[in-house]
C-alpha cells in the first residue's frame, strides 16, 4: 500500500495545483470516502480500493461488512479483527478440496471454534456465517446461537463434526434467523426433533434447506413453521416428506422461488394427484427445483405447470430415463443450469440440446460410478448434442466412460465461451476410444478455443503435451485439477511457468517429482494453494521448498494407501498467520 | 453406447453380452408382478445384483483379479474403482453424499460391503424373527419362494389365487408411513422403496 505523496506530505502538496485539491482534508472527509467505498461489494474491487492509498485503505477497512476467506489458514482471526472492525458476514473455506474424496484424514483441522471465540469479542453483531469444508461441533453451534443475538444466516456446506443437536440449538436460540442452509455435510443425524425447536412466535425464516438430512421431521411442526413464516422463499425438504405432505406445504407457500421436493414418491389417489397438480400450478415464481430422488414417470407430469420460469433444475439425485427427461424439458425453455444423472443417457442429452437454448451450465453425474462393466451412461455423443443446441454453454462437469479428441474439438468450436471445463473420463489413463491416442489434443483444443477459461479438470490418457498446451494458451486459468496424467516433471513445470493467473493447483497420482515441485517457488506465493498426493515427491524436496520459501506453509502427511510407504501428500499455501498451531500429529509442518 | 474399452481380460468382456435390462431370474416361470414392468421400471438395483452374481462366478474359476489394471505412460500400474472388490473411496471424484446415495445404502450404514437392503421378517406366533436381503431378489415370486424355504411354510405368492386360504400364509409389510399392507399390490420398485419390515400372517386373518 503506497500512499500518494501529496496526501502524506502537506509541503509537497503546495507544489502543484492538482495536488493542492487532493491534499485539502475538508474537501473530502473520511466519512464521505467511507460512504462511497461502502457501495463497493465485490471482494476484488474492495481489495483494489484498499491498495490505492493509506486513506483509502482505512476507509475501506472501516466500511467493509462482508469478508471472504478462501483458505482459513491463510490468515488468523486476530489479524482479521484488527484490520476489519465492522464485519457482519464471514465466509470461510477450510479443508483442501480433495478432502471431498477421502484424501484428507479425519481431524485434520479447520475447526471454526477458535474463530467464534474471537468473533464473540470483536463482532458481537455478527449476522452471517457461511462455511465450506470446516469442522463444526455442536458446542460451536450452541456457542454461535447464544453469543450472537443478531445472528441471521447460517450456511454449512460439506462440513463435519456436528449433529442434529447442534441444529436444535440454532433453532431454539436464534430469534432473528432468516437462513438455515444445511448441505451435504458429514452430520450425525440423530433425529428430526431440531425442527420442533423453532419457537411458536418465530416468523423470520426465509431460507430452509434440510434436503440432505435423513431423519424424519414432524410434519405438523414443519407445516406450522411454513405457515407462519410468510417470507419463506426457499424450501428444500428431505426425502421423508411424502408427496401429499409436499402438496400441503406448497399450498401454504406458493410464492417459493426455490423448492427441494424430497423423494417425490408415494402412492397417490387420483384426487391427491389432482391436488398436487393444482398446487404446482400455483407456484408461479419457481426458479430452482431439486430433490425428486425417487420420482418416476407416473408423477413427474404434476410438475410441468411449475416449470415455466425455471432457470435451475437439479436432478442429480433423480435417476430419470431419457424419455422422462425429454418430456420434462419440453416445459423448461428458460433453463440456464441443469444437473442430471447419466441415466438419461445420450438420448436425454439430445433433448437438452433441443429444448434448452439458453443453457449455460450442465453437470452430468455418474449413476453407477463403481462398476466398470456398465454399458450405459453418457458418451461423447451426448456432449456433442448439447453443444450443438446450447451455444451459450460456459460451465460443464461431465462424467463419462469414453471420449474422443475429435468430439471435444467440435464441442469447443460450438461453444467457445467456456469458463469452467471439467471432464472426468472415469477409467483413468483411458485414451481416445476410437483412435487409441492420448487425449492431449482434446484439452489442447479446449485451451486454444476458450480464452475465458478459468477452471479446468483433465482426465484420460495424457502426456506432457497437454500441459504444454495449458501453459501456452490458458492465460486466464485460475484452477486446475489433474489426476493420473502426465509423463514427466516437464508437464507440471509448463503449467507453473505458463499460467499467470493460476490460484489453485491440485494434483494426484501423477509422475511429478521434486524438480517439478521446486520449479514453482515464487509462483506459490501468488497462488492460494497447491495440493499434491501420490506423486513422486520426497521429503527432501518438501524440506527444500520450505527452506527456500519461509512465507509459505508446507504441510506434509504420510500417504497411508501407498504401497512403498514413501509417498507423501503435500499441501502448500501462502499465509500471513505463519505455521498453524492446531496441526494434528500426522501433519508435519516444515 | 460403447463398452468400457480398457478391460484387458476377455472373460470380463463376455459379460457385456448380457443385456442388463432383461429382468432375468432363476424362476422364469413366475407369474409375479415383475412381468408387468416395462423397461422404465427395471431398477438399477436389479441390474446391479445380476451383475454382481456374474462377477462372482467369474472370480471363482479364474486367477485374474476383478479389477482391470491400467498402465499409464509413466508405467504406474493403477487399479481403479475396485480394490479387492471394495469400492475405492477416492475415485471417481464425486462428493460423499452422492457417493453413498448411489451405492444404495444410507449415509449411516457405511461399511465396505456391497449394497444390500436387509429387512426383518416375523412369522405370526414366532417371537424370534429372521432377516432378509431384498436386493437379492428380483420380484415377488422370488421373495415368496425364499420366505417359504426360510420359514418352512406355504406362503401365497402375492399374485397367486387366493382360493385356498385355510392353511396358507400371506405376506404383509409395514410401509414408511407405519401402515401394514398386503405385499404385491404395487410394482416391485415402489415396494422396495417403502418397505420397512415384513410379517407372515395367516391367510384367514386378512
Amino acid at each position: 500500500m503506497r500512499a500518494l505523496p501529496e496526501l502524506m506530505d502537506p509541503k509537497r502538496a503546495r507544489e502543484s495545483p492538482e495536488s493542492a485539491v487532493l491534499s485539502r482534508p475538508s474537501a473530502f472527509p473520511d466519512e464521505v470516502l467511507e460512504r462511497i467505498l461502502s457501495l463497493l461489494d465485490t471482494h476484488k474491487d474492495r481489495s483494489s480500493a484498499s491498495l490505492v492509498s493509506k486513506a483509502w485503505y482505512h476507509a475501506e477497512r472501516w466500511s467493509r461488512a462482508r469478508v471472504f476467506i478462501g483458505n482459513c489458514y491463510s490468515v488468523s482471526a486476530e489479524i482479521l479483527v484488527r484490520r476489519f472492525p465492522n464485519i457482519r458476514s464471514v465466509t470461510l473455506k477450510g479443508k483442501p478440496r480433495f478432502s471431498d474424496f477421502n484424501l484428507v484424514p479425519q481431524n485434520w483441522g479447520a475447526d471454526i471454534h477458535s474463530w467464534l471465540l474471537v468473533f464473540a469479542e470483536h463482532y458481537p453483531s455478527l449476522e452471517e456465517l457461511r462455511l465450506k469444508r470446516m469442522t463444526v461441533t455442536d458446542q460451536s453451534l450452541e456457542f454461535l446461537a447464544l453469543k450472537f443475538p443478531n445472528f441471521k444466516s447460517l450456511s454449512l456446506l460439506s462440513c463435519d463434526g456436528f449433529s442434529t443437536d447442534g441444529l436444535s440449538a440454532i433453532a431454539t436460540h436464534c430469534r432473528n434467523l432468516t437462513e438455515l442452509d444445511i448441505q451435504e455435510n458429514g452430520i450425525d443425524d440423530i433425529s428430526g426433533n431440531w425442527l420442533n425447536c423453532f419457537p411458536d412466535n418465530f416468523t423470520s425464516l426465509e431460507v430452509l434447506n434440510f434436503a440432505s438430512l435423513n431423519s424424519e421431521v414432524n410434519f405438523d411442526s414443519l407445516e406450522r413453521l411454513v405457515t407462519r413464516c410468510n417470507l419463506l422463499r426457499i424450501l428444500k425438504v428431505n426425502k421423508t416428506i411424502t408427496l401429499d405432505q409436499l402438496q400441503r406445504l406448497l399450498v401454504r407457500a406458493p410464492w417459493l422461488t426455490e423448492l427441494g421436493t424430497g423423494s417425490f414418491i408415494q402412492e397417490l389417489t387420483p384426487r391427491q394427484y389432482a391436488d398436487l397438480e393444482t398446487s404446482f400450478k400455483g407456484c408461479r415464481n419457481l426458479q430452482t427445483l431439486s430433490g425428486l430422488s425417487e420420482a418416476t414417470a407416473l408423477y413427474l407430469p404434476a410438475l410441468y405447470p411449475a416449470c415455466a420460469n425455471l432457470t435451475f433444475l437439479n436432478l442429480s439425485y433423480a435417476a430419470l430415463q431419457s424419455e422422462e427427461l425429454a418430456r420434462l424439458l419440453a416445459y423448461c425453455a428458460h433453463l440456464r443450469r441443469l444437473w442430471v444423472l447419466d441415466t438419461v443417457e445420450d438420448k436425454g442429452l439430445e433433448a437438452v440440446g433441443q429444448n434448452c437454448p439458453l443453457l449455460e451450465e450442465l453437470r452430468v453425474f455418474p449413476s453407477d460410478p463403481f462398476d466398470e462393466e456398465i454399458v450405459h451412461g453418457v458418451t461423447e455423443l451426448g456432449f456433442l448434442a448439447v453443444s450443438y443446441g446450447c451455444r451459450k454453454l460456459r460451465y460443464v462437469l461431465y462424467f463419462c466412460r469414453q471420449m474422443t479428441n475429435a468430439a471435444v474439438a467440435t464441442i469447443v468450436r460450438n461453444c467457445p465461451d467456456f469458463t469452467h471445463f471439467r471432464l472426468c473420463i472415469m477409467n483413468p489413463g483411458q485414451p481416445d476410444y476410437l483412435t487409441r491416442e492420448p487425449m492431449d489434443e482434446a484439452f489442447g483444443a479446449v485451451v486454444k478455443n476458450c480464452p475465458k477459461l478459468q477452471r479446468l479438470a483433465v482426465s484420460g490418457l495424457l502426456t506432457d503435451l497437454t500441459f504444454e498446451y495449458i501453459g501456452t494458451f490458458a492465460k486466464n486459468l485460475e484452477t486446475l485439477s489433474v489426476a493420473f496424467a502426465g509423463s514427466s516433471d516437464l508437464g507440471m513445470q509448463c503449467v507453473l511457468e505458463g499460467c499467470p493467473k493460476l490460484r489453485k493447483l491440485e494434483i494426484r497420482d501423477c509422475p511429478f517429482g521434486n524438480k517439478a515441485l521446486l520449479s514453482g517457488l515464487e509462483k506459490y506465493e501468488s497462488m492460494r494453494s497447491l495440493w499434491m498426493s501420490a506423486c513422486k515427491i520426497t521429503m527432501n524436496g518438501c524440506r527444500l521448498l520450505a527452506r527456500k520459501m519461509p512465507r509459505l506453509n508446507v504441510e506434509v502427511m504420510k500417504d497411508e494407501e501407498s504401497n512403498d510407504g514413501q509417498s507423501y501428500k503435500v499441501y502448500v499455501y501462502r499465509s500471513v498467520a505463519g505455521p498453524r498451531r492446531d496441526a494434528p500429529p500426522f501433519v508435519l509442518t516444515l | 453406447m460403447g463398452r468400457s474399452s480398457s478391460s484387458p481380460s476377455s472373460s470380463i468382456d463376455s459379460t457385456s453380452n448380457l443385456t442388463p435390462l432383461s429382468p432375468s431370474s432363476p424362476n422364469s416361470s413366475s407369474s409375479s408382478s415383475s412381468i408387468c414392468l416395462s423397461s422404465n421400471f427395471t431398477s438399477r438395483t436389479t441390474r446391479r445384483s445380476i451383475r454382481r452374481d456374474l462377477s462372482t462366478d467369474l472370480r471363482l474359476g479364474l486367477s485374474i483379479s476383478s479389477s482391470p489394471k491400467h498402465v499409464l505412460p509413466n508405467n504406474n500400474v493403477v487399479s481403479i474403482q475396485r480394490v479387492d472388490n471394495q469400492q475405492r473411496p477416492d475415485w471417481p471424484p464425486i462428493k460423499p453424499l452422492l457417493r453413498s446415495a448411489l451405492s444404495g445404502r444410507s449415509a449411516e450404514e457405511r461399511h465396505g460391503a456391497a449394497s444390500s437392503l436387509f429387512v426383518k421378517v416375523y412369522m405370526e406366533g414366532v417371537p424370534i424373527g429372521r432377516k432378509l436381503d431384498l436386493l437379492n431378489h428380483d420380484g415377488y415370486a422370488n421373495l415368496a419362494e425364499t420366505l417359504a424355504h426360510m420359514f418352512k411354510a406355504p406362503i401365497l405368492c402375492p399374485n397367486g389365487s387366493r382360493a385356498h386360504s385355510d392353511k396358507h400364509y400371506v405376506l404383509t409389510y409395514e410401509d414408511r408411513e407405519g401402515d401394514w399392507m398386503m405385499v404385491g399390490d404395487v410394482p416391485w420398485e415402489i415396494f422396495m422403496s417403502t418397505v420397512k419390515r415384513l410379517k407372515i400372517t395367516r391367510a384367514d386373518r386378512c
